[in-house]
Formats: C-alpha cells, structure tokens, sequence
C-alpha cells in the first residue's frame, strides 16, 4: 500500500447466498481523490460500504483505511472518517438539534461552527422530533452529520436521495469544495448525473463485482446520446436502421419501458461517426419526430458486458 | 471506560419505564403491607385451603406468622417477579435492541467510540437502572412496614430477601442482554428475551402446584430465588445467590464478546 492510498480493498467476499454480496473486490481510493460507486439497487454497494465502516466483517479479503483494518481498528478509523448511511435511521424521540449535538459529543467536538454553517447552506431548521420530519430533512441532518467535524475522508452511501434539485446542487457544490480542501470521497450512486458531476474516477459495481473502474472523461466517453425517431412506416425503420453508422439500441426494452411502435425507433451513432452525418441520412427519410435522451445506467451496463463479451446472465438486470 | 454523553441519553430513555414499574411495584408493596393483619391472614388461609392449586401457583402458600413471610408469599411469588421481568424488557429494548433492530446503532457505530465502550455504557446503564429500581422498592418497603407497622419488619432479612431477588432479576437481565447481542430483529428477541424467562415462570407456576410436576422446578431460574429458605436462613446469597452471580457474569461476558465481534446490518 503506497503512502498516497487511503482506502484499500483486496479480494474482499461477502456471500450472502443466492448470488447476493460482493465477491473478490479490489480497488482502492487516492487521498484527496472523490471516488465513485456507480451500480444499480442491489448490487452490494451498500455491503461494500457496511465493511468499510466496521459494521460487518468480509469473509475473505483485506479492508483498510489508512492502513487500518476497518473491523478491528474501526474506532480509530472513524476519528478521520464522515458517513451518511444510505437507510437514514435516526432517534425518532430526538430533535434534528439534539441528535446533532449528542453526535457531536460522541464525536468529541466542541466547537459546533461548522456545525450551524452546514445547517445555514442546507437551509436545515433541526428543531422539532426527527419522527416527524420528511426525507429530504433527514438526508439534511445525515450530510450536516457527516461533514461536521471536517473528516480527511467521507463515506457516502446515496447522498442526495430525497434532496430536491436544488439543495442537490448544494450538495455537489459541497463536494467540490471538500476536494479542494484536500478531502478524499467515496460516494455511492445509482444515478450518473452525480457521479457525473464530482467523481474523478469512478467504480462500476453489479452482482457483487466490480465491471470496471473509469475516470471521468472515460466514463463520460462510454455514455451515449440515444436518440428516438418516428419514420413514416416499419419499412422506413428497417431500411433507416440498415444505414452505415446508425446503430439500433438493442436494450430499449430492458427497464420495463413499453417497446415502440412499429414506425418508432431508438438509435445512437456509431463511434466513428459524426451527428452531422447521422441527420443528413436521417433527413432522407423524412422523419416525424426526434428525440433525445440519455443512456440509462442500465444501458451502460449492458453496454459493458456486451463488449466484455462475459457470461452474463442479463435478464436478471431487470 | 465508558462514554458519558451516551450514558445521559439512556438515563432519559429509561425513565419513563422505570417510573411506571417502580409505581405498580410501590403500590403492590403498600398495599400489601397495609393488608397485613392476622384476622385477614386467617381468610386468606381458607382461601389457599378451598382453592389450594390456584393459590400455589401464584407462589402463594403457607402461613404467615410475621410480616415479613406475609410479604414473602404475597409479593415473592409473583409481583416481584412478573414486573421486573417486563422493566427489563423493556430497559434492555430501548436501550440495546432497539437501536439494532432499527439501525440507529449505525449512527452510534459511527463515531471514534468502540463497540466495547458502547456496550458497557448500555450494560452499566442497565445494570444501573435494575439496581435503582430494587433498591427504592426495599426503601419502600421498609418505609411502609415501619409507618404502618413500627418495628414488626425484621429488617436484615428482608434486605437478604431482596439482595437474593434482586440476584434472580440480575441474571434475567443477563440472559435479556445476551438475547438481544444475538438477535438483529425485534421479534426474535422478544420471542427468546420475553419467550424463555416466561416459560421458565409457567413452569414455576406449575411446579408450585402439584407433588407430580414438582420436578419442574429444576429447569426453571425461578427456583433459585427460594424466598422460603432466604428467610430461614436469613442470608440473601447463599449457593442459589452464588451460582445466580455466576450465570449472570457468564452470559454477560458472552453477550458483550458477540457484540464486539457481530455483523450488523445497518
């Protein structure tokens, strides 16, 4: 482990049985580096980082932080490290202040100006009984929590889930600033649009292992442009689709989506292509209607195993 | 050793119980104390004479000659029993399985503390919160007897009487504790915590009942308590008080090392 790695995983399994856990994970995260953890629900992010925390121990495998083993030294651990669990679950008898204050304590800081600047971006009134408070709210007091007393490292499991746009902005802009501070991240995600945004490299987890570990031009590279066209009739479709450089998307029925109608398409370009020529031939066949949409996570997935050509089994995806 | 800001949030989360069972066992105590008198001893013979099996199971038979075996059979056989199971339940659910089966513990795990300090300090609490609630019922107790009736309580052998209860309640707060190291959901551990101290009172009750079931009372803790005995000996540990000791620091060293070494699914 070089001086400059701070998280480190090698060979970690945890098998839950039928095909749930994580088997031989390996990756490790720079300090000052904002990592991502891209995978769909169920992938085993969340157990990659239960282990990380300390909170449950891997089968096989190393798991350290700092050079610390994260079970047995997790006390030490947590002194530098913020978390923010993906299920929030906190004392619902407890005001948002309260709570604060007793994580405070435990976390022995005295000085809680971070504290209320946090609250002040967030816009978070932590008075009244976290029982009653909304999602949004919850995920406030759990980022107000994990930042508070300016850890060297972050642990994030689905950060702005229940945030609206705005306050996740915030919140990427949060992000940013902590990695100029020198902050290292881990961050958790089922959406690209943030990992997008913040992660300088960014794993990609399913089923338990990892697909693939992308910086971030990479990754945004991988992503294409899908664009969707109503012809005038299936023929139209068929002859178009047949066009060098355009591409039919095989995975338009792949996220439950209704499959089109016949004179309907979904397409992207081919890597070597440009859109400009893309729509002079599209223009040919006097289309209807055209859209744009992003790939999915799904489609990328897809997309990586397709090319990996491994033995996938991807009617599980669904 | 332990941590001082989680210890003041269980002293608030533990009142609540504690004031409820330490009223219903204040006002089972006085009253009973209050009932006390030879003339009404005499009915409640008749009672045990005409309903005898109802009457043992609820622990309550002999004859009381003094106050102090008046209490013994009124209040030993049950109340002193059957409350401090449901405080401990309760105490060692909010203080300890609560927080694993709704995963705020995730919160707690999170900070620079050790899972060794966090379970002393719920322990020590719990420990603490059993300790109090025996100890202000004997105060009680002895308030009461010597308010109602001056100079009839002997004393030292109702403090050995409640130092032995309080010995039976320590290790079925241990056997609670241990359950709820062992369990990640609410129900499995009110299934065990609840189901087998329970059981081990049926058998109780049925054991006091009749010469055939009698042998019962070898597979259940409530035996070693032996009200009886406590005060013809007037000592309070005795084997039975050993032998609870030693039980209660088994599975509690056992419980705090599952703890320390669990997966939890937070």
């Amino acid at each position: 482990m070089s001086e400059r790695t701070l998280i480190e995983l090698q060979g970690v399994t945890k098998d839950y049985g039928k095909g749930k856990g994580v088997f031989d994970l390996s990756f490790s995260v720079e300090k000052g580096e904002v990592f991502g953890y891209l995978g769909p629900n169920g992938a085993g992010k969340t157990t990659t980082i239960r282990q990380l925390m300390g909170f449950i121990r891997p089968e096989q495998g190393k798991c350290q932080i700092a050079g610390w083993d994260c079970f047995t030294q997790a006390e030490k651990i947590q002194r530098i490290t913020g978390y923010l669990a993906g299920e929030l679950s906190f004392p619902e008898d407890m005001t948002g202040m309260g709570f604060l204050k007793l994580m405070a304590e435990l976390k022995g800081i005295r000085d809680l100006k971070i504290m209320r600047e946090l609250m002040e971006r967030f816009e978070l009134d932590p008075h009244g009984k976290i029982g009653r408070m909304s999602k949004g709210m919850k995920q406030k007091i759990g980022i107000v929590n994990a930042f508070m007393h300016e850890p060297k490292l972050v642990i994030l499991d689905e950060p702005t889930s229940g945030l609206d746009p705005l306050m996740q902005n915030r919140f990427v802009e949060l992000i940013l600033e902590e990695k100029q501070k020198g902050t290292t991240v881990l961050m958790s995600s089922h959406m690209f649009e943030e990992v997008e945004k913040t992660c300088d490299r960014t794993a990609v987890i399913r089923q338990g292992r990892i697909a693939a570990i992308e910086d971030r031009k990479t990754l945004a590279g991988k992503r294409k442009k899908i664009y969707q066209t109503v012809l005038k009739d299936q023929e139209a479709v068929r002859r178009f689709l047949a066009e060098p450089g355009i591409e039919a998307l095989q995975y338009h029925c792949m996220d439950g989506k209704v499959s089109p109608a016949p004179n309907q398409t979904e397409w992207t370009i081919a890597e070597n292509r440009s859109l400009a020529e893309a729509l002079r031939i599209l223009a040919k066949y006097e289309p209807q209607s055209l859209e744009t949409r992003v790939q999915s996570l799904e489609e990328l997935f897809f997309q990586y195993y397709e090319k990996g050509g491994e033995e996938h089994d991807l009617s599980s995806t669904v | 050793m332990i941590s001082l800001p989680l210890f003041k949030r269980n002293l608030k989360l533990a009142v609540f119980p504690f004031l409820l069972i330490l009223a219903v066992l204040s006002m089972y105590t006085t009253v009973i104390i209050y009932m006390y008198n030879p003339e009404l001893a005499e009915t409640l013979n008749t009672y045990q004479q005409t309903l005898p099996e109802m009457m043992a199971a609820v622990g309550m038979t002999g004859m009381a000659s003094n106050l102090l075996e008046w209490m013994q059979i009124y209040l030993y056989g049950f109340i002193m029993l059957l409350f401090p199971l449901i405080f401990l339940l309760m105490i060692v659910q909010k203080l300890l399985m609560g927080m694993i089966d709704k995963g705020t513990l995730a919160n707690f795990l999170a900070t620079p503390n050790s899972r060794g300090k966090m379970i002393r300090t719920q322990l020590f609490s719990m420990l603490l919160w059993l300790f109090l609630l025996m100890g202000m019922i004997t105060v009680i107790g002895v308030i009461s007897c010597e308010v109602m009736f001056p100079g009839e309580l002997e004393i030292e052998t109702y403090l050995a009487l409640n130092l032995r209860t309080f010995l039976l309640q320590l290790a079925i707060l241990a056997f609670v504790f241990l359950a709820a190291c062992f369990c990640s959901e609410n129900k499995y551990y009110y299934l065990i915590g609840a189901g087998v101290p329970v059981l081990c009172f049926l058998m109780q009750m049925i054991s006091n009942m009749g010469e055939k079931l009698e042998k019962l009372r070898y597979a259940t803790i409530y035996s070693l308590l032996d009200a009886e005995e406590v005060i013809k000996q007037g000592s309070g540990l005795g084997w039975q008080g050993i032998l609870l000791l030693g039980m209660s620091l088994c599975m509690i060293l056992i419980g705090v090392k599952r703890f320390q070494r669990r997966d939890f699914f937070l």
